[in-house]
């Protein structure tokens, strides 16, 4: 186990890399500078500005400051926001981005399974039908347009939630409620089928032979293995709960790091681009990590080589 | 005894599982409704050109100086209302819905392509290869691909599009916007492939070691004639169930990359286009959201109740969504 | 079944729902857009646009980042809160030379930085010479560069000091093919001036060391680097010779033309007459800055608890793309006069979350251009809260001259006159035609100038005002002028085509954004069925846009909006001055900077402005660009916010902003919020004017008395 931990661990780094590589030879190869501006720069700023930068030495090494800079864990500074650091710019903006993204999955979580294990419970019910159909409703409906729907109604006719911006409780309430939306629709899909599933196995029927209360098979032994799924789902989730802060940040107006993300690729800020994918690259791979550990403790028929 | 010989006579397996497709009354209702949807995109703007002489780009500008350019809400002669332009939504929304299953239909078939070939071929050759091979897919799977999309589409969108991509564009009648749209199949395709070869691969896996593939290999068949030959065409069943969920899965990036203006470009437009400009105006003329976005999220509804049908049909075993 | 049922009612709830949506939306016709929320404590909430690159007011080169530093940082003059001249700041009064080339300005003594500190002339030398530091990059030099010596000190460029000791003048060198063919009659005034413009700035404030330095011939300034300086020296064998002989000495900040005279006396000197320089001053590049805080902390002045300011308001916070907070800066000068007692800077970048926000009542104010155009029509009901004033800003599509077919002039015309700019307008619904290169309704004395020289040059041309403004829209002549230049348009109305034109060498470029598709695809339409050419669109993201642009790598037509630097009709001119220009076009006269050379030297403002017009008249006969729209300043504010105007560049000088908690004195109509008086606006702009206006009516009287004598 402790093995397959540092094994994986040791992995993350040459991963990151590779991500920052990609992303750092797409930025280059790509025409237009981050200091062009309408008005034509004397040549001779121009090349303050190209030295400054270190644009006037050969690629190669370019990339070798870059990538011991990286490996540092110091990606510079913005280009485009004089002084400010990439590592203070994540640590400023990242807070909010998790705000939103971890109370969207924990509501998710427990709208998702309470009407996927409801729906296995009564299967072949009204609610069983309604949830599921609300379910695939919200995988259906992007996130961009649901968001929009509620401004409308909670901001612009009812006046009663903010429609965009940051502040108190009441700025979150839509970003977290529309990002939720469709993580709520998969958790739900999958605790009901996995708890389908389940029930329908041998060592439920086993727990039931012996005489235990419904509502103890059900808490102790159903959910412990209806869950899997919905952990295993998590890892891919947290990646696709990336794009989806970049809408909901985008949509209400939030300074998260999705936010500044797709301001810093129009701005071709690289320093910035390169810092936010490295970073969020470990972020996702060690969580992937974090999944992988918790299924041992979930389900005892995997085993770590 | 005789009666159930007669019955495994009867059904092959695909004639099994359209049977249990067809007991599945969400899967009918998605394909009829998806059904619906392919008849009226391929053929609903050129019975709209002749009915009403409704054409999906014209902007009427020439008409009482520009005064018909603007957003009028449905009636009669728009059913779906018009856009900002003046143009007719019903039409737009017909001509988006070419581009948007388009592109979901071809970057699926691209990461098709992809990934069953590198997944057929890990699986076959196993061992190290196999070994490497995985490994790799398991790196590029952990890194947040779509931070990676957007910073390609935002690099090489519009004019910087790589020549290969520009010259195929052109090849079918050119414009920056079909280059544009090819940009995105590949885009998509190449990111959407992993899952594809994961799923080839352990197909491959269990079928490499059955007699017909002993067999043709000790005929002589060469390598790639065993993949490609015997054991791709019998892996296919679960590929396909995957790949019909990959469409609206792929649908709902490219409309998640146009709304970040990323994705497709004027003059075509896909309904994540659509849905993003009427997003702007939500507050003033919401059915420039609503019509584009309903299309839309019906049309991912009804792929996702057949994708869940086609899947419980080939493959009773596994009921898990 | 039921399944299926299910997904039924799911389907028709969604159309209800959508239809219940439609039907609600629309009729909403009430009084006030949204909700009005009167902030209690007085602080003003503004949407200022997107984040700004920094609160250095040198650094940061957009208007989002000017709407915030007009609170944090004051400068020798201050913006007109309506019409956007100068008004006195810092600087109480200030007089100008009478060959126009050097300034004087009387600073006000009670002026303070935020920590207390005076605010002296030395200042202001300091932050001059600080903007112009060539280790700023500063991306706004260029518009100090009227200032002796500050391009050369800028580009770090070196004097060539001869063998004799003396330094090579300028004039010396002037290479014979940069020079215009001079007409003789020209030529006999200019001798008639005899002098050359050095000798009248004499005597004009005290006399010092710097001053005559400043005063001497324009001394020869060359690039200090090896290579620069071998490319410029290469076919000039005078000039190879003289700068090998001598010996080349940088240019550094002592040689700028600023000076503190004394405390409070400020100097400037220029290159040549610039007439619109003081107007240029107001600009946020030429505001104060604090020396002792920028030395001690370096890059980091500008955090919050480090920075100090020197405008009405000082820093509180900044949480980048959040929010800036400003409090009212009780060290201020002009602190009694300021009504709000704070502004928080909402920076985004989305304009439907902006409108969302100012109609729920979260904002105050929004900044220009953020309510669409689609929304005009609905919007302008609201009277007391929508803005739409022309801007001092103008749209246009570069024509690239350098390549065919667009180095045919006539191909322009045809292509600039086939676009139906009413129609257009009619379309963007806030914006106004525009047929020449100065946005119309900004400058009434120069529109009137320009009325009148046009009148004159078209009737020489056996032409009249009346066909020249026709060239807002005319298809026929179009058409003629595309066979003329041998491209002949077939077909009959609705049915153009012009097989001929070589489709594949144009299309039309621009910078990816919802507002440049929609004129885009308008004017591709508007070609279509005027000329029957179909131009393919392209659009690029900004930064690549800009460099393709620049570099004239693109074909055919480019999408292009300039917004003015400063009031003066000169600045939208000056796009095509010197043959290095940022138009983007590739076309350069040198007659035409000749002509703008020689208005600027005109002391006779109206007369100045005819002389410019007479450059407008010849750049538009060329016709390297085709006009669009004068922009709009559409924007809103709730009607409680009063003393903020619809100036030509929306900017807000912040202390004359305030909050009317009493309804009854709200905005009640927009449309004539700049010519209803607020007395306590005006006043307190009489009574900054009052200094300035007693010296200009000195300078008059004075003026009058000598013309007398000398007649």
């Amino acid at each position: 186990m402790i093995n397959f931990i540092i094994r994986r661990l040791l992995l993350v780094i040459p991963m990151a890399l590779i991500a920052v590589t990609v992303t750092w030879g797409l930025i280059r190869i790509a025409p237009g500078n981050f200091y062009s501006s309408e008005k034509k720069l004397p040549p001779a700023i121009e090349k303050n500005i190209r030295e400054k930068y270190g644009l006037d030495k050969s690629w190669i090494e370019q990339y070798g400051i870059m990538m011991w800079n990286v490996m540092k864990l110091d990606f510079g500074e913005s280009l485009k926001f004089e002084g400010q650091s990439v590592n203070g710019m994540i640590a400023r903006h990242f807070p909010y981005s998790a705000t939103i993204g971890i109370l969207a999955y924990i509501l998710a979580l427990i709208i998702g399974l309470t009407a996927g294990i409801i729906a296995a419970l009564k299967q072949n019910s009204y609610f069983d039908y309604g949830s599921m159909a609300l379910a695939m409703l919200g995988l259906s409906v992007p996130s961009f347009v649901l968001g929009p729907l509620l401004v409308l109604v909670f901001a612009l006719w009812l006046y009663i939630l903010p429609p965009a911006r940051w502040g108190g409780i009441s700025f979150l309430v839509l970003p977290v409620v529309t990002l939720s939306a469709s993580y709520a629709a998969y958790i739900a899909r999958l605790t009901r089928a996995g708890m389908l599933e389940v029930m329908r196995s041998d060592y439920i029927r086993t727990a039931r032979a012996k005489g235990l209360d419904e509502k103890t098979v059900l808490l102790k032994h159903g959910l412990r293995g209806g869950i899997i799924p919905v952990v295993s789902f998590t890892g891919p989730a947290l990646a696709s709960l990336l794009a989806g802060t970049i809408v909901v940040e985008k949509v209400f107006a939030i300074p998260g790091l999705g936010n500044i993300f797709i301001q810093a690729v129009l701005n071709r800020d690289e320093p910035v681009i390169l810092g936010i994918v490295a970073f969020l690259s470990i972020l996702v791979m060690l969580f992937n990590l974090a999944v992988d550990i918790s299924y041992g403790f979930l389900d005892p028929r995997i085993r770590y080589e | 005894m005789s009666e159930s010989k007669k019955e495994i006579k009867g059904t092959s397996l695909g004639k099994d599982a359209w049977k249990r497709l067809l007991k599945n009354k969400l899967a009918v209702f998605g394909m009829i409704v998806l059904a619906i949807i392919a008849f009226s995109v391929v053929f609903g703007p050129m019975i709209l050109f002749w009915t009403m002489g409704i054409t999906p780009d014209y902007i009427p500008s020439g008409i009482d100086n520009g005064a018909l350019v603007k957003s009028f809400p449905p009636s009669a002669q728009h059913l779906m209302g018009t856009d900002d332009k003046g143009r007719d939504l019903l039409a737009r929304v017909l001509q988006g819905g070419r581009i948007s299953l388009m592109v979901g239909i071809i970057s699926t078939f691209v990461s098709f392509i992809v990934g069953v070939s590198y997944g057929a071929i890990a699986g076959y050759l196993g061992g190290k290869i196999d070994n490497v091979m995985m490994r790799i897919v398991d790196i590029i799977y952990a890194i947040p691909y779509i931070l990676i999309v957007i910073v390609l589409l935002s690099v090489f969108g519009g004019p910087n599009t790589p020549e290969f991509i520009q010259t195929l564009a052109d090849s079918f009648g050119g414009g920056q916007g079909l280059s544009q749209i090819f940009l995105l199949f590949l885009a998509l395709g190449l990111v959407s492939w992993l899952t594809m070869a994961r799923v080839v691969r352990g197909q491959i896996l269990s079928l490499k070691n059955q007699e017909f593939v002993l067999a043709a290999r000790a005929t002589g068949v060469t390598t790639p004639r065993i993949i490609f030959r015997h054991l791709v065409p019998n892996a296919l069943g679960p590929v396909i169930v995957y790949a019909t969920l990959t469409v609206p899965s792929i649908m709902l990036t490219e409309a998640f990359l146009s709304f970040l203006g990323m994705g497709v470009q004027a003059p075509y437009a896909s309904w994540g286009s659509l849905a993003s400009d009427g997003i702007k105006n939500i507050a003033i003329f919401p059915w420039q959201l609503i019509f584009p976005g309903v299309t839309m999220a019906l049309t991912l509804f009804s792929l996702n109740f057949l994708g869940d049908g086609l899947r419980d049909a080939l493959d009773p075993q596994t009921r898990k969504f | 079944m039921r399944e299926m049922s299910g997904q039924n009612r799911f389907a028709f709830a969604l159309i209800l729902l959508s239809l219940l949506l439609a039907g609600c939306s629309t009729q909403a016709s009430s009084k006030y857009f949204g909700k009005n929320n009167v902030p209690k404590n007085n602080v003003l909430r503004y949407i200022s646009g997107s984040e700004p690159e920094s609160l250095d007011p040198q650094v940061g080169t957009g208007q989002p980042e000017a709407r915030i530093y007009t609170a944090l940082y004051d400068g020798l003059v201050e913006f007109h809160p309506k019409t956007m001249e100068p008004i006195p700041s810092i600087a109480e009064s200030w007089e100008v030379s009478k060959d126009g080339t050097e300034y004087l300005f009387k600073l006000r003594k009670d002026a303070k930085f935020s920590n207390g500190d005076p605010i002296t002339a030395n200042d202001f030398v300091y932050s001059f010479r600080r903007a112009l530091k060539p280790e700023l990059l500063a991306k706004n030099a260029y518009l100090a560069y009227p200032i002796k010596y500050a391009e050369p000190y800028n580009a770090k460029k070196s004097f060539v000091k001869g063998a004799d000791g003396k330094f090579l003048v300028k004039s010396d060198f002037e290479s014979p093919d940069a020079k215009v063919e001079e007409s003789p009659d020209e030529k006999v005034e200019k001798d008639k001036d005899g002098s050359g413009s050095q000798a009248t700035t004499d005597n004009f404030g005290a006399d010092t060391e710097t001053h005559r330095f400043l005063d001497e011939p324009e001394r020869l300034a060359v690039p200090s680097d090896k290579e620069s300086l071998d490319a410029l020296v290469k076919d000039k064998p005078k000039l190879k010779a003289a700068v090998e002989s001598g010996e080349l000495v940088p240019v550094t900040e002592e040689h700028l033309g600023v000076e503190a005279v004394d405390d409070f006396t400020f100097r400037l000197k220029l290159f040549q007459p610039a007439p619109y320089f003081v107007g240029l001053l107001t600009h946020q590049f030429f505001r104060v800055i604090h020396k002792g805080t920028i030395e001690k902390y370096g890059k980091d002045w500008v955090k919050p608890g480090n920075i100090v300011t020197s405008g009405t308001f000082k820093l509180v916070d900044h949480k980048p793309y959040d929010e800036v907070v400003v409090t009212k800066d009780p060290n201020n000068w002009d602190a009694e006069n300021v009504r709000l007692d704070g502004i928080e800077f909402y920076p985004m970048d989305e304009a439907t979350s902006m409108m969302n926000i100012y109609k729920y009542g979260g904002v105050d104010a929004v900044y220009n251009h953020v309510p669409p155009a689609a929304w005009n029509d609905q919007i302008k009901q609201f009277k007391s809260e929508y803005l739409n004033f022309p801007e001092v800003a103008i749209e246009y599509y570069t024509f690239n001259v350098t390549k065919p077919p667009m180095d045919n002039v006539k191909v322009r015309k045809a292509f600039s006159l086939a676009i139906d700019r009413d129609a257009l307008e009619t379309f963007r619904r806030t914006t106004k035609t525009l047929v020449d290169f100065t946005p119309e309704g900004i400058f009434p004395k120069y529109e009137e100038a320009r009325t009148k020289v046009y009148t004159e040059l078209l009737k020489k041309q056996g032409s009249s005002l009346e066909e020249w403004r026709a060239r807002k829209f005319d298809p026929e002549k179009a058409r003629k002028l595309l066979e003329e230049a041998g491209y002949p348009v077939k077909g009959s109305t609705g049915n153009y085509s012009c097989p001929d034109f070589p489709i594949n060498d144009v299309a039309l470029l621009y910078n990816t954004s919802e507002s440049n598709k929609d004129v885009a695809e308008f004017i591709q339409a508007q070609w279509n069925q005027n000329l029957g050419i179909t131009v393919p669109l392209k659009n690029m993201e900004w930064k690549t846009f800009l460099n393709v642009r620049k570099e004239l790598a693109y074909k055919g037509m480019g999408r292009a909006g300039w917004v003015g630097d400063y009031m003066d009709p000169y600045t939208f001119l000056a796009l095509f001055y010197t043959e290095n220009n940022d138009s983007s076009t590739g076309w350069y006269d040198p007659k035409y900077d000749k002509m703008l050379d020689d208005a600027n030297k005109e002391i006779d403002p109206q007369k100045r402005f005819e002389m410019l017009a007479q450059a407008e008249f010849y750049l538009m006969q060329h016709q390297p660009v085709a006009p669009l729209q004068t922009q709009a300043t559409n924007w809103m504010k709730k009607p409680y916010v009063k003393g903020m105007y619809p100036n030509p560049g929306t900017l807000h000088p912040w202390k004359f902003v305030y909050i009317e908690p009493d309804e009854s004195k709200w905005t009640q109509n927009a449309e004539d919020i700049m010519k209803i008086s607020d007395p306590s606006v005006d006043q307190h702009v009489d009574r900054l004017m009052a200094s300035q206006t007693s010296v200009e009516d000195k300078a008059k009287r004075s003026d009058a008395a000598t013309k007398k004598s000398g007649e």
